[in-house]
Order: C-alpha cells, then structure tokens, then sequence
C-alpha cells in the first residue's frame, strides 16, 4: 500500500510535468499560428505582386507593339514623316494615359516626359518632318518607355521588397551628416529620390545629359558655384564599393542611379579645377 | 538568557543567510539558475513560514533594483510574491514533515518541492510579463497565454536547476543550519 504523503509528492511532481508540457505545447501551436499567418499574409503580397506584374506587362507589350508598328514605317526607307508625326503623338499620348500615375509621383521622369513632348510640339510645327527629327523623337520616346517600364516593376516590387540603404552628407568643411541604415526605400528607387527624402535639394534638368538628367545646385541650402570657367565647388555623388573598399565617384546623374540593399552613399561638396 | 541568545543568534544567522543570497542572486550567472529559492525555502524550513516569506519578500525587493539584468520594473511585485511562496511553502514543509525521515526520500521530496516552487516562481511572474502586454493593449488571456508559452524555456531550465540544487544542497544546509541553531536532528 503506497503511504499518502508519497503519492502527494508524485502528484506533484506531474502536475509539474503536466504544466511545463502544457506550456510548451501552447508555444509550439502560438509559433505555428505565427507563421501560419505570416506565410499567409507573404502569399497574398506574392500573389497581389503577381498579379500587378501580368497587369504591367500587358500594358507593356501593347505600346511596345505600337512602337514597333510605327518604328518599322519610320525603318521603311521612303517613309513620309510629316504624316507620321501624328502617330507619334499619338504613341505620346498613350504613354502618358498609361503612366500618369508615374509621371505624376516621379518628378525627373516627369521632367524627361515634358522636354519630349516640348521636342515633339516643335518638330510638330514644321512643315516639313525630317527623317533625323523623327528618329530623334523616336529614340528619346523609346528611352523613356523602356525607364518608365522600369520604374513601375520595381514599384510592384517595392510592394514586397524595401531597401535599407545607408547615405551621408559631406559639406566639405569637416561636417559629415550620416543616415545610417535609417532610410528604407521602395525597391527601384534612384539616388535622386533618396538624396530628395533626406535633404532639401536644388537642381537643374538637363535634357541633353545621359544617362541622367539632373546635376544638384544646393544641398540644404549649400550652393555650389564656380569661381570662373576653369574651377568650383560642386556636389559630388559617391558609392561605397565593398569589394574595393573605397568610396567610387558616381558614373552617372544621380536620377539614373539606382540603390541597392546595404548600399552605402555619399554626397561631397568639393572643389574641381579643369584642366 | 538562553532565549535571548538564541533570538540573537538566529537573527545573526537570517543577515548572515540573507547577505550571502544576496550575494549570490547579484552575482552575474545563466538565467534562471538560481539559488535564492533554495535559500528562502531553508530559511522557511529553519524559522518558519513567516520568516521564510519574509526573506523571500525582502530579497527580490533588493534584487528588483539591484539585479544584474537592469530594473525590474512592474515584474517586481511578482517576483516577491512568488518568492514570498517559496518561504512559506519551506515553512509549510516543516510543519508537515515527519517525526524521522529517510535520507533519499528526503532528498527526493525536496527535488520535487524545488521544481514546483520554480514552476510557481515563473507562473506567477510570468503572469507580471503578461500585465505589461495588457498595459500595451493586449486581449487579457492572450498575453496571459504568451507570456507563459513564451516563458516556457526558461521555465524549464528553472524547474531542473532547481531540481538539482534542491535536491542535492537541502539536506546538508539544513542539518548545518539545524546544528548551528543547536537543534537536534530529525533524519535519517
């Protein structure tokens, strides 16, 4: 016959077992809740961003088709542009109705799509429409589709993907202002809108730079200048090159720079001379 | 004169036992092994459930502001109430132990009495856990449900360190103290 007081004391040590086993079972079925509605809630984003993608490339693939009707009449060697101007218009025009949205949000690509259409009205007024104007107008057209195609497939993915991205001010005078690891930016952003969101920033538009439209006046109310033709102060852009471990000056305008995950930027006011 | 020489030395014997746990609990070591509940429980089986609950008390409060780990906030109060049990149970495990007892089975009943202590200590602060999820807006019994599960593995670790340190360090802190005291021996 088993005494009282031992079975109390194996009673006790089950109830101990039965809660500790309890609480563990509720944290594995807590954790399975968890992830059960984060996988849900990842593939309503993949499928929503699924989605979005098919609506973008159809959309893409019809202007593409118009602009390849309309580049094969302009390949075509007798082809008669003063006529054909007016399609291209068109072609503008369809451009602008699809990506409006875009244009609206995106200042450079709204800069980029109005120096065109400013081209266009005054190629348009001519009588005569040269074969070198219109492939001129045709080719800035294709550029900016093919940067505006871009810009909103990375916004569908910066449904699901952001950047963090590190980026300091350099004024040039021993005053560095970082921002690190602070800035999350849409997947498909350019430095320009980063540079934008962190500071407040003049610049100039230009149509005939490329790649890149925009060179920086002032940062923050820094202004660059030139002391005459041949030196100045400007603001210089950098990335910071992880391989090579140095800071590399920017190739192109800041506008057609994109970022990228853990990128690591720079903005230097600095001296040039030439020669 | 003899009574005040005992109250003295038994006194002496509480600052002595409290320093020492203090000591003990705010020196730097893995969570959730700890040796406070084993000194509470003695001190319960030694002076009785007042005094034990008391020290308990006393010592989180302590350890509530001076504890490695930082401040301890609104968890506090439940770390002194759950060491509060753990003297009280020591008191109450006094009074119901018997006349003689074997020295195994001694040890076994204490290994038992530290893992439900440890499980006790950690349901009720993690019941404190849960009230900061409340404070910050959680559904009652859902916070009362994480902070437990989330509180498990700890608790865990608790239960067997526990285990271990009651079941091995009881018997011979007792029968010291129990000497020290000038009392007679009930086991074995």
């Amino acid at each position: 016959m088993v005494e009282k007081r031992a079975l109390v004391f194996v009673t006790l040590a089950i109830l101990v077992w039965a809660i500790s086993i309890s609480s563990l079972a509720a944290y594995f079925y807590l954790q399975n809740m968890m992830y059960t509605k984060q996988i849900g809630e990842n593939q309503q984003s993949l499928n929503k961003t699924a989605s979005n993608y098919d609506e973008l490339m159809s959309k893409y693939n019809i202007l593409l088709g118009e602009y390849s009707i309309l580049y094969g009449i302009y390949s075509f060697p007798s082809g008669n542009f003063t006529s054909l101007i007016e399609s291209l218009g068109r072609l503008l025009d369809s451009l602008k109705g699809n990506y409006s949205s875009l244009l609206m949000d995106q200042e450079d690509l709204n800069e980029t799509y109005y120096t065109l259409e400013e081209d266009y009205e005054l190629v348009y007024k001519e009588s005569n429409v040269t074969r070198e104007d219109f492939g001129r107008l045709l080719n800035e057209y294709y550029d900016l589709f093919n940067l505006l195609a871009v810009r909103e497939l990375s916004l569908v993915l910066s449904q699901t993907v952001t950047l963090n991205v590190n980026a300091c001010i350099d004024y040039g005078n021993g005053t560095i202002n970082w921002r690190n690891e602070t800035e999350r930016m849409p997947a498909g952003s350019s430095l320009f809108q980063l540079t934008q969101k962190i500071s407040e920033i003049n610049y100039t538009y230009y149509p005939s730079m490329k790649p890149g439209h925009v060179l920086v006046d002032s940062v923050n109310d820094k202004k660059t200048y030139t002391v005459d033709y041949s030196e100045g102060w400007s603001w210089i852009w950098y990335y910071w090159d992880a391989e090579e471990q140095k800071w590399i000056s920017g190739p192109v305008g800041c506008d057609a720079w994109m970022l990228e995950n853990g990128g690591i930027y720079k903005w230097r006011f600095e001296h040039w001379s030439w020669p | 004169m003899k009574i005040h020489l005992l109250n003295t030395r038994k006194l002496a014997l509480f600052g002595i036992l409290a320093a020492l746990c203090l000591a003990i609990q705010l020196t730097p070591r893995p969570p959730n092994v700890e040796f406070t509940s084993f000194f509470t429980f003695a001190v319960g089986v030694i002076f009785g459930a007042l005094y034990g609950g008391f020290f308990g008390c006393i010592i989180m409060f302590v350890n509530g502001f001076l504890s490695p780990y930082g401040f301890a906030g609104l968890v506090m109060p439940f770390q002194m109430i759950g060491m509060t049990i753990a003297g009280v149970i020591g008191g109450v495990y006094r009074r119901l132990m018997p006349g003689q007892i074997d020295l195994a089975r001694f040890c076994t009943e204490t290994a038992i009495v530290g893992a439900i202590i440890a499980l006790i200590y950690d349901l009720v602060t993690n019941i404190g856990v849960g009230f900061w999820f409340v404070i910050g807006g959680m559904d009652f019994a859902l916070a009362m449900l994480i902070a437990i599960a989330y509180g498990v593995f700890f608790s865990i670790v608790h239960i067997f360190s526990n285990t271990v340190v009651f079941g091995i360090l009881t018997l011979p802190s007792i029968k010291a103290l129990n000497d020290l005291l000038g009392r007679g021996e009930r086991f074995g």
